[in-house]
């Protein structure tokens, strides 16, 4: 066994064995300050910072000042206070395109909780062919979103669509879909639910880390499957409901690219959500200011549902461990 | 970061390649890409091989989707195309905002002049006096007709005193033509076959009151004016149709009709007769429904045919869509792409060069020949109308340089009036309001946006004096 080098040995015959730290230079030393550390964080963060910064933080500010200007992007913005807030309020196509948005998400956000939550119960269950239904399931919100709207408009189509097809075969006469001002947005609503697979991933995630030992003790006590899911389960994954319910009210009024893309917000203007108008103020009409102050109005909606989300969660989200 | 900037300094983007060294580049984005930029494309070949060889430029032709969105963009953060690939709404916009280069002085230089040019399109390149575009290749909307339909129910158009050898002359008429040829399931209120549909396609519903001489804009008093009896009589026109097919079979026949650029569009799959449509068709049949084109001999031997027979190789027609003015003949709804040069772009003179290189009659007739359209131009070969592609090229031709060729209004706020006036088509189509009260509504929000508009301008002018 080798000798440890000592700090006093010296020995001109090794100079290699001599350069070897002691074992009192190889105890880790105290940083002499905390900065230099935050420092070397912010270095390795840099990029992202740099990047969150110029392309997120700095257009919002932006759009914050453009909000109170008269600003067509083509000519310097102007500042004109106010104004752009005002007549918004007494635009009827803006309140058109909130109503849209207000329904279609107090219909589609429960829609989308309660099909993903339940399907991802379903396939938390030891059935044959389980990675198969969730495969399938989850693939749909990998297809790109153009593609899903051609994919549904042909769906949709009362002549030619498969669904009407099917409704055919049960005696159900033809709806029609897109073109009827009182069928069109519902027909959104049913069309959100192809996408509902990336938030049943997120469930199936949550359930699998419900403790069985919790499940054993209801059934000691007697609870039947409707209790053990009311009970155990659904407490179990509430953080998951909430973080899902968060996530789904930013995406109802992000909605956009699908109803652009199947019904350009009409008929008569019964599928022009928020995200739509904001757009045509923005790029169509040129008015950015305009759009930037409906933009930053969207921007409060979210923040006051979430809040509010929050505000409630105290009272069903239970957090394990405390 | 370093590691970042050695790769992309390693990898990153490169000049393009085939730039010949010592060449000016001018920049030029378009709308088109695949196909249908092939004829810009060989018009570049040319201007690089020929002109720009001798001048020392190079056009590069850049492809994109929403190319007014991204022109508009860039042109905000001082780095536009040199040329760009545009519409006529964006001339006002441009112009109205000094985004737009005003072109009259080069073109007075390169001897570009207002009589070359059929004037519906040299307007639209125009605004308050001022040149800002160049126009490349053109759409005019006509009656599109399926004759095949027309022979197919002679006996009945014979009985409602209508001919079915040729297309409709008046509005009148045009209506006794859409209903004959309706067809309903047997037993049924269901209809399966329209002779004319309000919304198909929808592109054009916002400009029908042209069949009706209306105008939506008055250039005199430069405010709109919706509520004249030319544009009530168009929306009442509208809603009869709406009427006799009654709102159900509305809304299950549209919702039943196919994609506009497949077989299963439905001119070519025989749901609707007649329809307003623009060159386009032609090529879309012999893509879609190339039997509708050899009636008489097969569509590849179809060229040799001498040009005066090849409209009768065809089941379908066009012909100006009737209008209900007395003695108004030829009208048509046109409208052109355009070449425009943003504010701040880098090499104006060299964009310019190339532009007035589309306008020369050979390269434009190379343009609209492979885009299988009429020239923008007033004069137009032999050669050119022989061999395109397009059997009806002389109708398009003589219909666009008629003085009934109309085009859309010249407004700063155009498409928001344009949306506005959209809204109340669908109003009325889908029986929602009456003429009048969809009229009255888009009237006061066109109004107020007006207004509102005419505020700022002042307001803006007051602020930029300061």
């Amino acid at each position: 066994m080798t000798a440890a080098p000592t700090t006093t040995a010296t020995n001109t015959a090794a100079p290699a064995l001599m350069a070897q730290p002691t074992i009192a230079a190889a105890r880790p030393r105290p940083p002499k300050s905390g900065w230099g550390d935050i420092g070397k964080g912010l270095a390795f963060l840099s990029p992202w910072l740099v990047g969150f910064t110029v392309f997120t933080i700095v257009p919002i500010a932006l759009s914050g000042y453009f909000s109170l200007c008269d600003y067509s992007l083509l000519d310097p913005p102007m500042p004109i206070g106010l104004d752009n807030y005002r007549a918004l309020m007494k635009d009827q196509w803006f309140w058109n395109s909130m109503k849209v948005t207000a329904e279609y998400a107090i219909l589609a956000l429960p829609a989308g909780m309660l099909v993903s939550l339940g399907l991802a119960l379903l396939l938390n269950r030891p059935i044959r062919g389980r990675a198969i239904y969730r495969t399938a399931i989850f693939l749909p919100t990998l297809v790109p979103v153009a593609a899903t709207a051609m994919i549904w408009l042909w769906l949709f189509n009362t002549k030619l669509g498969l669904i009407n097809y099917v409704l055919g075969k049960i005696g159900i006469p033809p709806v029609p879909w897109l073109t009827s001002p009182s069928v069109a947005l519902p027909a959104m609503v049913f069309m959100s639910l192809w996408g509902v697979g990336y938030t049943v991933v997120i469930y199936l995630a949550g359930l699998q880390d419900v403790p069985a030992e919790l499940y054993e003790a209801a059934e000691l006590d007697g609870a039947t499957g409707w209790r053990r899911l009311w009970h155990v389960t659904l407490p179990m994954i509430s953080p998951v409901i909430f973080f899902n319910l968060i996530i789904a009210i930013i995406g109802v009024f992000r909605v956009f690219e699908i109803p652009l893309l199947m019904t350009n917000g009409g008929p008569a203007r019964a599928t022009q959500f928020i995200a739509m108008y904001v757009y045509d103020n923005a790029f169509l009409y040129v008015r950015m200011g305009y759009a930037s102050a409906m933009a930053w109005i969207q921007l409060i909606l979210v923040l006051i549902l979430t809040g509010i989300a929050f505000w409630t969660s105290s009272r069903w989200v239970h957090y394990q461990g405390k | 970061m370093l590691l970042l900037g050695g790769t992309l300094l390693a990898f990153g983007p490169r000049p393009h390649g085939k730039i010949p060294p010592g060449r000016v580049v001018v920049s030029y984005w378009e709308k088109w890409s695949g196909q249908e930029a092939d004829p810009m494309r060989a018009v570049i070949e040319d201007f690089n091989a020929t002109v720009g060889k001798e001048k020392n430029i190079f056009v590069e032709y850049v492809p994109m989707a929403t190319v007014q969105y991204k022109t508009l963009a860039a042109t905000a953060a001082g780095v536009p195309p040199d040329v760009a690939g545009l519409w006529p709404d964006q001339v006002v916009q441009y112009s109205l905002r000094n985004a737009a280069m005003p072109l009259d002085e080069l073109a007075r230089e390169y001897h570009i002049k207002p009589e070359d040019y059929k004037k519906v399109f040299w307007d639209m390149c125009r605004y308050q006096g001022r040149l800002y575009a160049l126009p490349t290749t053109p759409a005019v909307i006509v009656l599109n007709y399926n004759k095949k339909f027309f022979y197919e129910t002679a006996d009945k158009l014979r009985a409602a005193g209508l001919d079915p050898t040729r297309a409709p002359q008046s509005i009148a008429e045009f209506d006794k033509y859409a209903q004959a040829l309706d067809v309903y399931a047997p037993g049924t209120n269901r209809l399966i076959r329209a002779g004319y549909f309000t919304m198909e396609p929808t592109w054009y519903d916002t400009v029908q009151n042209i069949w009706f001489g209306g105008h939506s804009w008055d250039e005199r008093t430069q405010k709109y004016n919706l509520l004249t009896p030319a544009n009530i009589a168009t929306f009442e026109w509208i809603a009869s149709y709406s009427r006799r097919m009654g709102k159900q079979n509305l809304v299950d026949f549209q919702s039943g009709l196919g994609a506009f650029s497949s077989p299963t569009n439905p001119f070519l799959a025989g749901t609707v007769v007649m329809e307003q449509q623009g060159q386009w068709m032609g090529r879309l049949i012999d893509i879609y429904k190339p039997d509708m084109a050899q009636v008489i001999v097969p569509f590849g031997v179809e060229p040799f045919l001498p040009r005066v027979l090849r409209p009768f190789n065809y089941d379908w027609g066009i012909a100006a869509f009737p209008s209900n003015v007395p003695g108004v003949k030829d009208a048509s709804y046109d409208v052109t792409d355009v070449l425009m040069i943003p504010r701040g772009a880098r090499h104006p003179r060299e964009a310019f060069e190339f532009m007035a290189f589309t306008q020369r009659q050979d390269q434009m007739e190379k343009l609209c020949g492979m885009s299988g359209k009429n020239s923008p131009l007033m004069a137009t070969s032999d050669e050119y109308v022989y061999s395109n592609s397009n059997p009806y090229i002389d109708i398009y031709d003589r219909l666009a340089a008629s003085p009934n060729a109309r085009a859309n209004d010249q407004t700063p706020i155009y498409n928001e009036a344009l949306s506005l006036i959209e809204v109340a088509v669908q109003q009325v189509y889908l029986m929602q309001q009456t003429p009048i009260e969809a009229l009255t509504e888009a009237q006061r929000e066109i109004d107020k946006r007006l207004a509102s508009q005419d505020e700022l301008a002042a307001a803006r002018a007051a602020w930029s004096s300061r």
